[in-house]
C-alpha cells in the first residue's frame, strides 16, 4: 500500500506547492504591476517627503519586497508581512466599503457563491453523466446527435448571453425574480418564507450555470464512455454472458468515471468563469459579482482577496478530485 | 590489427532504479537495474550472430549500445578497433554510416508522411552524401534493388500505407543499405510479419551478409527463425551471455541448462516428434534484483550446492563454444542426488 | 481483436491527401468554414456594408434611444441612439482581430512550450509542464479580470492577456503529440541513422505536430472570442472600440431589458454565437480529420449480428452421423459493411469439433480466423453480420438464439480466452472478483463465500495461487494474466474453450507454460478447445485436428498428423516450407512470394491463385470447391477431372 500512500503524499505535496505559488503570484501581481493607487499616490508631487514616508510606512512599502540581506532583519519584508497577515486571515480593508475587513466581505461572498455553484455542479455532473452515457451507448442515434448539438450550442453561447436570455424569458413568462439573493425589503413571516424567497432567486442563476456545465460534462462523459466501450474487457464481459445493463453498471461506469473525475477537476476554471458571469448577470452577491464590482470601484484589496480565494478554492477542489481518482483507480501506485 | 569487425568486451549497462517517494522518505537506496552485465563477443565481416533471449534478458539494450544510442556503464564496443563509447560527436556520425539498424515493426518504423524515395534518401541527406541529385537517385535505386524492391520506379513515389508488411520491411532495409554499412543490427526483424513473408526477409538479410559481406547482429526471442541463418548464437539470460557458440553446435548440443530448456520448448511443426520439453517454472527475475551466484540457479532444474554462491564464467566446451555453467567444470555434480538443490 | 477491420480499412493512415478528403467528408467542418468566411467578409467590408458610421459622434436625442427596427434602422437603435446593425458589422472586426491575434500569441507560446517539453523531456520538460499545470489550475477568467483591471483595458492589453493565458491547452496538446511522435519507431530509426535534433524536429516532429497545432489554433480562436466578449460584457472592454460584448454590456446595464429592446441584445449575442460556432465546427472537423480515431464499440446495439435470411447457398449437404460433434459449423459466411460495401470476410467455412478434441484454426493475419470464431460466439463487431450457414452447438443452432438464451449459453457451454490478456481483464476490479462474477451470474444461488472458494480453486489450478485472488490485474505479469484469463474461462465449467492467439505476445518459455496448462485442462476436464493461431509449431504440438484458412475460406482441413505429413493444398505445402523447423535446422526456408489478399481486393477465383506456383486457367476464373468435412483441400489439383487432364 506504500504506492498509494506515495500517491497521496505526492498529490498533497503538489497542492501545497501550488498554494504557495498562488499566494506568491498574488503578491507579485499586485505589487509589481502598475496601477495600484497606494503606489501611484506616492508619486503625487504635492506630497512633502514626510507625508510620503508616512504613506510608505502605512502601506509597508518602505520595506524590501522579498529579502534584503544587508538589513538587520533580512526577513522583515513586504512579502513576509503579507504572509503574516495572510496567516491571520487579514486581507486588509476594503476601499469601497469603508472599514469593512476584506476577509468578511469575501467570506460572505464565498458562501453565496457556493449556494449557486454546488447545486449547479451536482446537477450538471449527474445529468451530464447520464446523458453522456446514453449518447455514447447509442452512438450515432438521435439521442447522441441531439446531445452533441446541444453541447455545441452551449459551448458557443457566451454564458452571460445565455443568462440574459433566460433572465428575460424567466422574468417575463414565469415571473421569476431576476436579480439579487433576496427580495429587497422583504419581511418574512417565518423561515420557510425566507427559504422560498431565496430559492426562487436561485432558480434562474442555477439553471443557467447548470446548462452551461451540462454541455461540457456530457461531452466529457460521452468520450470517456466511448473509450471504455472499446476496451477488450467489455468484450470479455459480453462473452461472459452479462446483460448490457450489468456490463455498463459493473464494468463500464467506474472506468469511465476515471477520466471524468480528472476532466471535471481540469474544468473547474470553467466553472469559476461560468459562475462569475452568472453572478454578474443576476447580481448574485457572490465572489464573481464582488470581483466585478471591485474592478469597477478600483477596490484592490478586495480584488486581491477575491482572486486569492477563487484560485485557492480551485486548487483545493483539484486536490479533492485527485484523491477521488486515487481511490477509484487501483493502478495509481504505478504512476 | 584483428580481422574482427566488431568486438564487444565486458559490456555493461546499468539504469538508475526508480525510487518511490516512500522509499526516499525511508532512505531506502534505489535498486539499480543491471540490464546488461558483462557481455563479450566478436563478429567478423559477413558473419551473422544471433542474440537470443526472452524479454528482460537485455538483448535489446545490447543492440542500442552497439548503435551508440546510449553510453555503456562499463566495458567497451570496438568497431574496427575504434571505441564506440568514446567517439566525438563527429566520429559518432561517421560510425552511424557504418552501423545501421532494422527495427521490429515495419508498420511503425516508417514515417507515414514520407514517400519511399524520401525515406530511403533520408540517411543520405542526413550525412550529406550524394551532392548531385543524379547521384542521390542512383544510390536510392541501388539500395532499393539490393533490398529486392524492383522495379524501383514502381515504389519511389508510394507512401508506406500503400505497401504490404514485407515490402515495408524491405524499405527499412533499403534505407539502412543506402549508407552502405558494414554492420546491420536487426532487432526482431520478422516477428511482426506474416509467417509466409518471414523467410523472404531472413533470406534477404542472409544474402546481404553472404554476398556483400555485411555483418549482421540479429536480436530475437525466437530460436527457430535464426537457426537456418545465423553463423553463431549467443543465448542471453538476465543481462549476460550464458551460452555462445556456432549455431550448429549450440542447437545440437546446448550445454547451459537454460539454453537446453529454451531449445526444448520451441514448438516444432511436426506432430510425430513428441519431444519432452523442459518447462521452467516461474518467470525471469527482475533485473534490479539479480540472484546471487549463478543468476539462473533459482529456476535451474540441475542446480547444486555451489550454484547459489559461485557466479560461473564462460567455460569453453568445444571449438569457439562456451557455456557459463558450473556443470561444465563439475559434470558429476548433476549425477548424484546428494548435492542437488531443492 | 479487430484484425479484420484493420485489414479492411486503413483508417490509421495519416498521409496528407487522405486527411484532406476526410475533412471534406465532415460536412460540419465545411459549414463552419463557410460561416467563418462570411464573418471575415463582413469584417473586411464593414465600412461598405454599414449604413451608418458607429464611430461618428452624434447628438443624442432622447427619442432616438432604443428605437425599434424600422426602414431607417433595420435592427433598431441602441442606448446611445446609434444604429445597431452598423455597430454589429463593425464589431466583427474587433472580435476577429482579438480572436486571431490572441490565438496567434497562444499558439506561439503553447507550441514552443509543448515542443520543448515533449521533445526535451527531462527536468526542463517537467518544469515546463508544472508551469503549464499551474496555469491550467488558475481560473482563466478571474486572472484575466485581475490583469486587465491592473494594466488597464485597451485592445492591446486584452489581446495580450487572453493570448498569454490561453496557451495551456495548446501546450498540453503539442507536448503529448510531440512525445508520441518522438517515441515512434521511425524517429528512433532516424536517430539511429545519425540524424541530429534539428533534422528530426524539421522532418519528423513538425510535420506531424503543425497541422494539429493549426487545428487547435482554430479552437483557441473561438475561446479567445468568447473571452473578449465576456471581458467586455463585464465592463473590461476597450472603451474606444465597439465590440459585441460591449454592445451587450451597454444594453444590459442601460435598461434594454426593461425597455424590451430585444434588438439591442439578441443581434450582438447571436453574432458571437455565429463566430464561435463557426470556429468550433471548423476546428473540431480539422482535428478529427488530422487525428482520425477508429473507435471500437463493443456495446453498440447491432442491428443484428445475424442476417434475417442467411442466403449464401450451402455447399455441404446436411450430414447425419451417429455421434454428433459438440460444435458443428456449416457454411458459415460473414460480411462486413465497410464504406458502403459488403465485404465477405468469411466464406462458407465448415468444420466439426468433437468432444474433448483440440482443433487448431491456423492462418495468417486477415485470413478470417478470428472473425470466424467471433461469428460463432456471436460477438462480431458492429458492421459484421453472419449472412449464411449454421453453427450447431450440441444440436442447438447458436445463430437463432435470442438475447436471453444467448446470455445463459455463454460461458456455461462455450468460453473464451482472448489474445492479449493485458486488456481483457477489467483493471479496476480484482481478478478473483471477476471470476466470482461469472460464477454467480450463471449459478445465481451460489453464496459469495462459495464463489470465492471456487475462484480460489481455479486460480490454484492455473498455477497462480488463491492468495492473489484479491489483487488487481496490473500487479500480474503478462503470463499470469493469461493464466488468470484461463481460470476465468474455466469458471462455469464449459464444454468448449476458444483460445484466440493465447500465447502470441508471450515469451517462448511462458508460451510453453500456457500451452502445457491448456493441454492439461483439455485432458483433465475433457474440454474441447479451439486454438486460433498463426503458429504451425504450436498447432503441431497441441492440436488433434487442423483447419487451415486463407483469404476467408478453408484451404485445408485434416487430422494434425496427416496434415503435417502430407499437406494437400499448395498453400499448406508452401506455408510449411516457409516455417522454421528446429528439428531440421539445415532445411532452407522458402517464403511465399506476394502477400495475402486484402478483403477489398479478393481474387474472384481461387484466393491463393496469385501466389500459387501451380496456378492454371481454371483457378483464376472459378473458386475451387470448399471441403466437405472429413479431410479435403479446396484446390482444383485435387479434382479427379483435373488429374486426368
Amino acid at each position: 500500500m506504500s504506492g498509494r500512500g506515495g500517491y497521496l503524499l505526492r498529490k498533497i505535496g503538489w497542492a501545497v506547492l501550488t498554494v504557495f505559488v498562488v499566494i506568491s503570484f498574488n503578491f507579485v501581481l499586485f505589487r509589481v504591476l502598475p496601477g495600484d493607487p497606494a503606489k501611484s499616490g506616492l508619486r503625487d508631487p504635492r506630497l512633502n517627503p514626510a507625508a510620503v514616508e508616512a504613506l510608505r510606512e502605512r502601506f509597508g512599502t518602505d520595506k524590501p519586497v522579498f529579502i534584503d540581506l544587508q538589513a538587520d532583519n533580512p526577513l522583515d519584508s513586504q512579502f513576509t508581512a503579507y504572509l503574516g497577515a495572510l496567516s491571520r486571515a487579514d486581507l486588509g480593508t476594503s476601499y469601497a466599503f469603508r472599514d469593512q475587513p476584506v476577509s468578511d466581505l469575501i467570506g460572505q461572498a464565498l458562501v453565496n457563491t457556493l449556494w449557486l455553484v454546488l447545486p449547479s455542479q451536482v446537477l450538471a455532473i449527474i445529468l451530464g453523466s447520464v446523458l453522456g452515457l446514453f449518447a455514447a451507448w447509442r452512438r450515432g442515434r438521435a439521442l447522441d446527435v441531439g446531445a452533441l448539438t446541444f453541447s455545441l450550442f452551449m459551448w458557443s453561447l457566451p454564458t452571460f448571453f445565455l443568462g440574459i436570455i433566460l433572465l428575460v424569458a424567466g422574468a417575463h413568462w414565469f415571473g421569476l425574480p431576476s436579480a439579487g439573493r433576496v427580495t429587497i425589503g422583504a419581511d418574512y413571516a417565518d423561515v420557510w418564507e425566507a427559504a422560498l424567497d431565496i430559492g426562487s432567486h436561485l432558480i434562474l442563476p442555477t439553471l443557467t450555470l447548470t446548462l452551461v456545465l451540462l454541455g461540457e460534462y456530457m461531452l466529457i462523459m460521452r468520450s470517456s464512455v466511448l473509450d471504455v466501450f472499446g476496451e477488450d474487457y467489455i468484450l470479455t464481459a459480453r462473452a461472459k454472458g452479462l446483460s448490457t445493463y450489468r456490463i455498463i453498471r459493473h464494468h463500464a461506469l467506474r472506468n469511465a468515471m476515471l477520466p471524468m473525475v480528472t476532466l471535471i477537476a481540469l474544468n473547474l476554471g470553467f466553472t469559476v468563469s461560468g459562475a462569475i458571469q452568472v453572478e454578474a448577470v443576476y447580481s448574485w452577491p457572490g465572489l464573481g459579482a464582488l470581483t466585478v464590482s471591485a474592478v469597477a470601484d478600483r477596490d484592490y484589496p478586495v480584488l486581491q482577496g477575491a482572486f486569492l480565494l477563487i484560485a485557492l478554492s480551485v486548487v483545493v477542489a483539484n486536490l479533492v478530485a485527485e484523491l477521488i481518482y486515487g481511490w477509484l483507480d487501483p493502478r495509481v501506485s504505478e504512476g | 590489427m584483428t580481422d574482427h569487425l566488431l568486438r564487444v568486451e565486458g559490456l555493461a549497462k546499468t539504469f538508475p532504479g526508480r525510487r518511490s517517494l516512500a522509499d526516499v522518505l525511508a532512505r531506502r537506496p534505489a535498486q539499480p537495474v543491471r540490464a546488461v552485465d558483462g557481455v563479450s563477443f566478436e563478429l567478423g565481416p559477413g558473419e551473422v550472430l544471433a542474440l537470443v533471449g526472452e524479454s528482460g534478458s537485455g538483448k535489446t539494450t545490447v543492440g542500442n549500445l552497439l548503435m551508440g544510442l546510449m553510453a555503456p556503464s562499463g566495458g567497451r564496443v570496438l568497431l574496427d578497433g575504434a571505441e564506440v563509447g568514446r567517439l566525438s560527436a563527429r566520429d559518432l556520425r561517421l560510425l552511424r554510416r557504418r552501423v545501421q539498424m532494422v527495427f521490429q515493426d515495419p508498420y511503425e518504423s516508417l514515417n507515414p508522411r514520407m514517400t519511399v524515395r524520401e525515406i530511403v534518401a533520408e540517411p543520405l541527406r542526413v550525412h550529406r552524401i550524394g551532392a548531385s541529385s543524379a547521384e542521390l537517385r542512383t544510390r536510392v535505386a541501388g539500395a532499393l534493388t539490393s533490398a529486392g524492391l524492383t522495379p524501383v520506379d514502381a515504389y519511389l513515389a508510394r507512401y508506406p500505407f500503400e505497401l504490404s508488411g514485407g515490402q515495408r520491411q524491405r524499405i527499412v532495409i533499403a534505407a539502412a543499405l543506402a549508407l552502405q554499412p558494414s554492420l546491420l543490427i536487426a532487432d526482431e526483424p520478422v516477428s511482426m510479419l506474416d509467417v509466409s513473408i518471414r523467410a523472404e526477409i531472413l533470406n534477404l538479410l542472409s544474402a546481404l551478409a553472404r554476398e556483400q559481406g555485411i555483418s549482421v547482429v540479429m536480436i530475437t526471442h525466437d530460436l527457430s527463425t535464426v537457426a537456418a541463418y545465423a553463423d553463431r548464437i549467443a543465448v542471453m539470460y538476465l543481462g549476460r551471455i550464458v551460452e555462445y557458440g556456432p549455431t550448429r553446435a549450440v542447437l545440437a548440443e546446448p550445454r547451459h541448462p537454460y539454453a537446453q530448456a529454451l531449445l526444448s520448448v520451441v514448438p516444432v511443426p511436426d506432430p510425430s516428434l513428441r519431444r519432452r520439453p523442459v518447462i521452467l517454472r516461474g518467470e525471469m527475475p527482475d533485473p534490479s534484483n539479480i540472484p546471487s551466484g549463478c543468476r539462473f540457479h533459482p529456476r535451474c532444474p540441475l542446480a547444486f550446492d555451489r550454484c547459489p554462491t559461485v557466479d560461473p564464467p564462460l567455460f569453453a566446451v568445444g571449438p569457439e563454444h562456451a557455456a557459463a555453467c558450473l556443470l561444465v567444470e563439475e559434470p558429476e555434480a548433476a549425477a548424484g542426488p546428494e548435492r542437488r538443490l531443492g | 481483436m479487430t484484425a479484420v477491420l484493420e485489414a479492411t480499412t486503413s483508417t490509421t493512415v495519416e498521409a496528407p491527401p487522405r486527411a484532406w478528403r476526410s475533412f471534406l467528408r465532415h460536412r460540419m467542418g465545411v459549414i463552419g468554414a463557410a460561416m467563418l468566411g462570411i464573418a471575415l467578409l463582413v469584417a473586411a467590408f464593414a465600412p461598405l456594408l454599414a449604413p451608418y458610421d458607429p464611430y461618428a459622434s452624434v447628438r443624442v436625442n432622447i427619442l432616438d434611444i432604443y428605437q425599434a427596427p424600422s426602414a431607417t434602422h433595420v435592427l433598431g437603435t441602441d442606448d446611445g441612439g446609434k444604429d445597431v446593425l452598423s455597430s454589429l458589422l463593425y464589431g466583427a472586426r474587433v472580435s476577429l482581430v482579438v480572436g486571431f491575434s490572441a490565438a496567434a500569441i497562444a499558439l506561439v507560446i503553447g507550441g514552443l512550450v509543448g515542443i520543448v517539453a515533449g521533445y526535451r523531456g527531462g527536468w526542463v520538460g517537467s518544469l515546463l509542464m508544472r508551469i503549464t499545470d499551474f496555469f491550467l489550475v488558475i481560473p482563466d477568467l478571474a486572472l484575466q479580470i485581475v490583469l486587465v483591471a491592473i494594466i488597464g483595458p485597451s485592445l492591446g492589453t486584452i489581446i495580450f492577456v487572453i493570448g498569454a493565458l490561453g496557451w495551456t491547452t495548446t501546450a498540453r496538446l503539442v507536448r503529448s503529440q510531440t512525445l508520441s511522435v518522438r517515441e515512434r519507431k521511425f524517429v528512433m530509426r532516424a536517430r539511429a541513422i545519425g540524424a541530429g535534433d534539428a533534422h528530426i524536429l524539421r522532418r519528423h516532429i513538425l510535420p506531424a505536430v503543425l497541422p494539429l497545432m493549426l487545428a487547435n489554433m482554430v479552437l483557441v480562436i473561438s475561446l479567445a472570442i468568447l473571452s473578449e466578449s465576456t471581458l467586455a460584457f463585464l465592463g473590461l472592454g476597450d472603451p474606444t472600440v465597439i465590440s459585441w460584448g460591449q454592445m451587450l454590456n451597454f444594453a444590459f446595464d442601460r435598461g434594454a431589458v426593461s425597455a424590451g429592446a430585444w434588438w439591442a441584445l439578441l443581434p450582438p449575442g447571436f453574432a458571437i454565437v455565429w463566430v464561435v460556432l463557426a470556429t468550433t465546427l471548423l476546428g473540431t472537423a480539422l482535428e478529427d480529420a488530422l487525428n482520425p480515431r477508429l473507435k471500437r464499440h463493443h456495446l453498440e446495439a447491432p442491428g443484428s449480428d445475424v442476417a434475417r435470411d442467411r442466403t449464401v447457398p450451402a455447399l455441404v449437404p446436411p450430414l447425419t452421423e451417429a455421434e454428433a460433434p459438440i460444435l458443428r459449423v456449416r457454411d458459415l459466411s460473414i460480411e462486413f459493411d465497410v464504406g458502403g460495401r459488403s465485404l465477405r470476410a468469411v466464406d462458407r467455412v465448415s468444420f466439426d469439433l468433437r468432444r474433448g478434441e483440440t482443433l487448431g484454426l491456423v492462418g495468417e493475419s486477415g485470413c478470417g480466423k478470428t472473425t470466424t470464431v467471433l461469428g460463432i460466439l456471436r460477438l462480431l463487431p458492429p458492421g459484421g453480420r453472419v449472412v449464411g450457414g449454421s453453427v450447431l452447438f450440441d444440436g442447438e443452432d447458436l445463430l437463432s438464439l435470442d438475447g436471453r438464451a444467448l446470455r445463459s449459453f455463454r460461458w456455461t457451454r462455450l468460453s473464451l480466452v482472448f489474445q492479449g490478456a493485458m486488456n481483457a481483464l477489467n483493471p479496476v476490479r480484482t481478478v478473483g472478483d471477476q471470476i466470482q462474477e461469472a460464477i454467480r451470474l450463471h449459478a445465481p444461488g451460489t453464496s459469495k463465500a462459495d464463489a470465492a472458494l471456487r475462484a480460489g480453486e481455479l486460480l490454484e489450478r492455473v498455477g497462480i495461487g488463491r492468495r492473489r485472488a484479491n489483487e488487481y490485474p496490473h500487479t500480474y505479469s503478462g503470463g499470469m494474466r493469461q493464466r488468470a484469463m484461463i481460470a476465468l474461462a474455466l469458471a462455469c465449467d464449459p464444454d468448449v474453450i476458444v483460445a484466440d492467439e493465447p500465447t502470441t505476445a508471450l515469451d517462448v518459455m511462458i508460451q510453453a507454460q500456457i500451452l502445457e496448462l491448456l493441454g492439461g485442462i483439455a485432458r483433465d476436464f475433457g474440454m474441447g478447445i479451439i486454438l486460433v493461431t498463426h503458429d504451425l509449431g504450436v498447432v503441431a504440438q497441441v492440436c488433434d485436428r487442423v483447419v487451415v484458412m486463407y483469404g476467408g475460406v478453408v484451404a485445408e482441413e485434416n487430422d494434425a498428423a496427416t496434415l503435417f505429413a502430407s499437406p494437400q493444398h499448395p498453400y499448406t505445402q508452401q506455408l510449411l516450407q516457409s516455417f522454421p523447423d528446429l528439428a531440421h535446422p539445415d532445411r532452407p526456408l522458402r517464403g511465399i512470394p506476394g502477400s495475402p489478399p486484402r478483403l477489398d481486393a479478393m481474387p474472384s477465383g481461387c484466393r491463393f491463385a496469385p501466389r500459387c506456383p501451380h496456378v492454371f486457367d481454371r483457378c483464376v476464373n472459378e473458386p475451387p470447391l470448399y471441403p466437405a468435412a472429413g479431410g479435403r483441400a479446396s484446390c482444383f489439383l485435387l479434382d479427379p477431372a483435373e488429374r486426368r487432364a
